[in-house]
């Protein structure tokens, strides 16, 4: 996607404010500075609250920002309508119009914009097939299954050929299966139209999977952007480092008390080794013994929980390579020795708002 | 034996329903539909021209002779269906901006107001407010008032107008309701993807919401079309007109049972027909 | 609205009545007591239910007119009524069989007696009957074979009422309501029944003998069509039909209506409006249509008891004083009269109760008959349904 980039940003947010009802009320969106890359898949990240599914509103134009601006390839459009804004929306419950069959659907944005039915119908089919929806023409959205008016939606938002495409939890009402395939199949899609995509998301996994950059989104801020594996291994805070995967995270004091280590941290669970207790440990490594208070088997993986001699808890994730799951139940109680190398100790930003871009 | 029977029944739905079912259906078997069979046999009995007593059993198609061979049946028919359609469609414009403006625009608590507003009416008797519209349509009414200075006298209570407008005033909170209903159905983000597609508000109307309000509308029609069509007393009280409805009470009040039941086959039928061409529409999931 | 919810519960209380019940079979045979015939007088059931001309049953609504609470109290028996409006809807409503009598007009009270509906009355139970003017006994409309089959209530001429505040030179004729002129069109007032036909006729009997109207009520085919033809004409002029008296009145206090046919009681009605235009009314000089009311009984009455002690009451100075004054009819016996005098002074006098000759003019309500009542068996006349029908089409045209 390089190669299509340019220097003017496809999406660009300044100071971009929501504020519902008076002042007292946190703000939905407080003041956000973005820039999106032309032809990037980009994830807005965050719970539920956090204001990312605000912030795709305000970019598609249903919602208007309270303050801020709103600039689409070089262009503010902070005060335009949805229709006149070069950006189409993937809606959560696919909103597809119930009285058209997908054919129609599929055309009406071509029809709208007044493109000649030859061309319309070209395109349309051109989309169909795009989805792999082909002979599904005249069915009405009711006949179709939740992946298929996923599909539908998705072509009928691609057909328009937008700049930017806005998808707002499109798979948050699917199977995980399903999820997983249409993950693979999005993220093609948009490798191949080469398309701006803007994608909201709760499920750090998929964020993971799918975005060349993604933004972290809490209490309407925007808290890390980064490419997936940069916000992985080095979370900005204690925020990003517990939704982002799993995290043990320890404030000042245990920090010192169990790791030796100055400030707050952070510690990946399958970053840990579980050893005996008097197994070695290498001079770049640090460690603590333990018991074995709980076990989560997770098929490929077992969890355990340490109560480490220190006082502080610890969560350890293992693949079970060699660990029988038979024996894993038996373990609580035994005594182990955990190991980590000294690298995998994430140190974590006191202010969060001083997140590094 | 109370739990014998209990038993027995429990292990027969279909016997159950059936005794739940058989005295509401007893009901409207005897009572609903066999007065209405009674009514329709009149049709066709005979009657003594002189002391006007029905021979029932005594069959004859006279009353309907006398329907078909005098054009002012047909005439009334026409006159009152047209008043009805009128009404409906009158019903209908009014109603979509209305019920757009409660159901999108006014806020929680001006929607609750404007919800009040429309249905107070309903809340008052049919005739108070017909004889209201009477004291405001009559020579020295308020609209003769209010005209007045322009040099134009009141409509007065003869116009056939008069019906089209008491009718869709009476009528309009049935076609509101309805439409409100509809318009509440439709989730928010089909607008917003019409918008998002590029179609201004006008497109948007048009191509998504008008459609799926086709079956409230038509649910909404079914009573204004059905109580103007059966309406005599707005017509009797403002206009001055004859409806079928007059026509058959005053047959029924008046002596010639036989033709009034003949021709309350008419408003039977239309009914039936425009039941079925709603429910075409999806009147009935509509309701 | 009475009107509407009574006639729609008769209506449909007529079809139950219709599908169960028989004919009801009225006896010849002199030596067999007639159906619903009272050989004495018992004690009053306590119930009465009547069908009544509006203004027939007053009990103090207009204040100093009331013979029905002092009736209740003198015989226990209640008093329910049901108004009809017209006599074509009275015929209907005593033939639901809800009722025990009703005060009729001639055009209802053939019928009735001809249909067995109502019985005939035992006179010689009714104290008051010996009083009545001979003139309204044993007439063609109250009874049948020389049987009595009703007491009178009162008679009256249909009149025609103007707005004199619009109207400045009092009227003479029927003219303005047949012939319109710029003051009347569009707010003419007629009564919407089938019977306003006759009215017609009598304009024709003035303005066209070669027709040959002997009786307004029985008329052959080119009669009929003038007549209809005369409606027609009078309908273009702008005509208001009222089947309610309220709506009258009404229209005449709203200034919607300025002249038209009415009874003396809605001139009194008005009359007691301060706020209304000031009428007059008269009873022109070509002659009118009117009525003489009679009081019968249903064959099949629950309450015949309480029927005869109405019956003999309506018949009492203070009873019929009071109602002829109330309605402004005529009173049906000297008794009656004298005691309307106190009430209204001048009231005979104007109402004409005893002057024979003036009755003359006045053609009472009659059903229009095929044979047209008359004993020639060559002659044919338009019948009672077909003078519905016209109606019918005249209003819905």
């Amino acid at each position: 996607m390089s190669e299509r980039s340019s220097s003017v940003p496809a999406v660009s947010l300044r100071g971009l404010t929501k504020s519902y009802g008076s002042g007292d009320v946190a703000p939905a969106v407080a003041g956000i500075d973005l820039e999106i890359r032309d032809g990037e898949f980009f994830s807005l990240l965050g719970p539920s609250g956090s204001g990312k599914t605000t912030t795709l509103r305000m970019i598609a134009g249903f919602e208007a920002p309270t303050s801020g601006q709103i600039w689409l390839h070089g262009e503010d459009v902070t005060t335009k309508p949805p229709f006149d804004r070069d950006v189409n929306t993937v809606f959560q419950d696919y909103a597809l119009f119930p009285h058209m069959t997908v054919a129609e659907n599929i055309a009406y944005g071509l029809e709208v914009r007044r493109v000649p039915a030859a061309e319309r119908a070209v395109r349309v089919q051109e989309a169909l097939r795009m989805v792999r929806l082909e002979g599904y023409d005249e069915r009405r959205p009711a006949q179709l299954s939740g992946g298929q008016r996923q599909r539908v939606a998705l072509a009928r938002a691609l057909v328009n050929r937008p700049r930017v495409l806005l998808l707002d939890e499109p798979l948050g009402a699917l199977d995980l299966k399903l999820r997983e395939e249409m993950q693979v199949e999005l993220k093609a899609i948009q490798a191949a139209v080469g398309i701006t995509f803007v994608y909201v998301t709760h499920d750090q996994q998929e964020a993971l999977t799918m975005s060349d950059r993604l933004a972290v989104f809490h209490r309407g801020s925007i808290v890390q952007v980064g490419a997936p594996a940069e916000v992985y291994e080095h979370p900005a805070t204690a925020f990003v480092a517990g939704f982002v995967g799993n995290s043990n995270i320890y404030p000042d004091e245990s920090a010192r008390r169990s790791f030796g280590a100055r400030g707050r941290i952070a510690i990946r669970p399958e970053r840990i080794r579980l050893d005996k207790p008097d197994d070695l440990v290498a001079a770049d490594e640090g460690s603590a013994l333990g018991t074995i208070a709980s076990v989560v088997f997770l098929g490929a993986e077992t969890r355990y929980k340490i109560a480490l001699d220190t006082g502080d808890d610890l969560m350890v994730a293992q693949l079970n390579l060699k660990e029988s799951p038979m024996e894993s139940h038996s373990a609580i109680g035994r005594r182990v020795r955990v190991t980590w190398r000294r690298e995998h100790l994430l140190s974590l930003a006191e202010n969060p708002q001083a997140a590094p871009a | 034996m109370i739990s014998r029977i209990a038993r027995w029944f429990s292990a027969r739905p279909r016997a159950s329903l059936g005794a739940l079912l058989s005295a509401p259906l007893t009901w409207i078997g005897t009572v609903y539909i066999g007065s209405l069979v009674v009514l329709l046999a009149h049709a066709f009995w005979s009657k003594d021209s002189f002391t006007g007593k029905v021979a029932p059993f005594d069959w004859t198609l006279d009353a309907f002779g006398q329907i078909l061979g005098n054009p002012v049946y047909l005439a009334i028919a026409l006159r009152t269906i047209g008043i009805a359609v009128l009404v409906t469609l009158t019903a209908a414009i009014i109603a979509l901006p209305v019920a757009y403006y409660i159901a999108r625009i006014a806020s929680p608590r001006v929607r609750a107001l404007v919800l009040v507003a429309v249905t107070m009416p309903l809340w008052a008797s049919y005739l108070v407010k017909v004889y209201a519209w009477r004291t405001i349509l009559q020579a020295n009414g308020l609209l003769g008032w209010l005209v007045a200075p322009l040099g134009i006298e009141g409509p007065g209570l003869t116009e056939i107008w008069n019906s089209w407008l008491v009718l869709t005033y009476l009528w309009l909170p049935y076609m509101i309701l309805p439409v409100y209903a509809g318009l509440e159905r439709i989730p928010t983000s089909l607008l917003e993807a019409s918008a998002d597609l590029g179609g201004r508000g006008w497109v948007t109307f048009r191509r998504v919401i008008f459609p799926q309000l086709i079956p409230a509308l038509a649910a909404g029609s079914i009573f204004t079309f059905s109580l103007s069509l059966g309406d005599y007393i707005v017509p009797d009280l403002v206009s001055d007109a004859k409806f079928i409805g007059n026509v058959i009470y005053d047959n029924s009040a008046l002596g010639s049972l036989p033709v009034a039941a003949a021709y309350s086959f008419l408003p039977i039928a239309v009914m039936m027909a425009y039941l079925l061409f709603a429910r075409r529409l999806g009147a009935f999931e509509s309701l | 609205m009475k009107r509407f919810k009574g006639a729609t519960v008769a209506a449909a209380l007529a079809l139950l009545v219709a599908a169960c019940g028989g004919t009801s079979e009225v006896s010849s045979s002199p030596s067999e007591k007639p159906a619903g015939w009272l050989e004495t007088l018992g004690e009053g059931e306590g119930e009465l239910n009547l069908i009544i001309w509006p203004g027939y049953a007053e009990r103090g609504e207009y204040e100093g007119f009331n013979w029905v609470d002092p009736f209740e109290e003198a015989t226990g028996c209640k008093v329910n009524t049901t108004a009809m409006t017209d006599s074509n809807n009275g015929v209907q409503l005593l033939q639901s069989g809800q009722y025990d009598g009703g005060s009729f007009s001639g055009d209802a009270s053939v019928r009735l007696m001809t249909a067995g509906d109502v019985a005939p009355v035992n006179v010689d139970l009714l104290s008051n009957y010996a009083n009545v003017f001979s003139g309204l006994k044993n007439q063609a409309h109250n009874s049948q074979n020389g049987m009595p089959y009703g007491v009178p209530h009162g008679r009256g001429p249909n009149l025609l009422m103007w707005n004199s505040d619009l109207i400045t030179t009092p009227l003479t004729s029927w003219d303005a309501v047949w012939e319109g002129n710029s003051t009347v069109n569009g707010k003419i007032s007629i009564y919407d029944s089938s019977i306003y036909i006759a009215d017609a006729a009598i304009h024709l009997m003035a303005k066209r003998p070669e027709l040959g109207i002997t009786n307004p009520y029985q008329l052959n085919e080119e009669q009929f069509a003038a007549a209809i033809d005369l409606l027609e004409k009078q309908e273009e002029l702008g005509v208001v039909y009222w089947s309610s008296y309220a709506d009258q009145v009404a229209g005449f206090a709203s200034g919607d209506l300025v002249v038209g046919t009415t009874w003396q009681f809605m001139a009194n009605v008005l009359g007691t409006d301060a706020n209304a235009p000031k009428v007059q009314t008269l009873m022109p000089a070509e002659g009118s249509t009117g009525w003489s009311d009679t009081w019968m009984m249903a064959t099949n009455a629950k309450n015949p008891n309480c029927m005869y002690l109405w019956m003999n009451h309506m018949m009492s100075a203070e009873a019929n004083g009071q109602a002829t004054v109330f309605f402004g009819e005529a009173a049906t016996s000297q008794a009656a009269c004298d005691y309307a005098e106190t009430i209204s002074p001048g009231h005979c006098e104007l109402t004409h109760a005893a002057d024979e000759a003036y009755w003359e003019k006045i053609w009472y309500w009659a059903t229009p008959r095929e044979d047209c009542d008359d004993d020639d068996a060559a002659t044919t006349c338009k019948t009672q349904d077909d003078w519905v029908e016209a109606w019918t089409t005249l209003r819905g045209n």
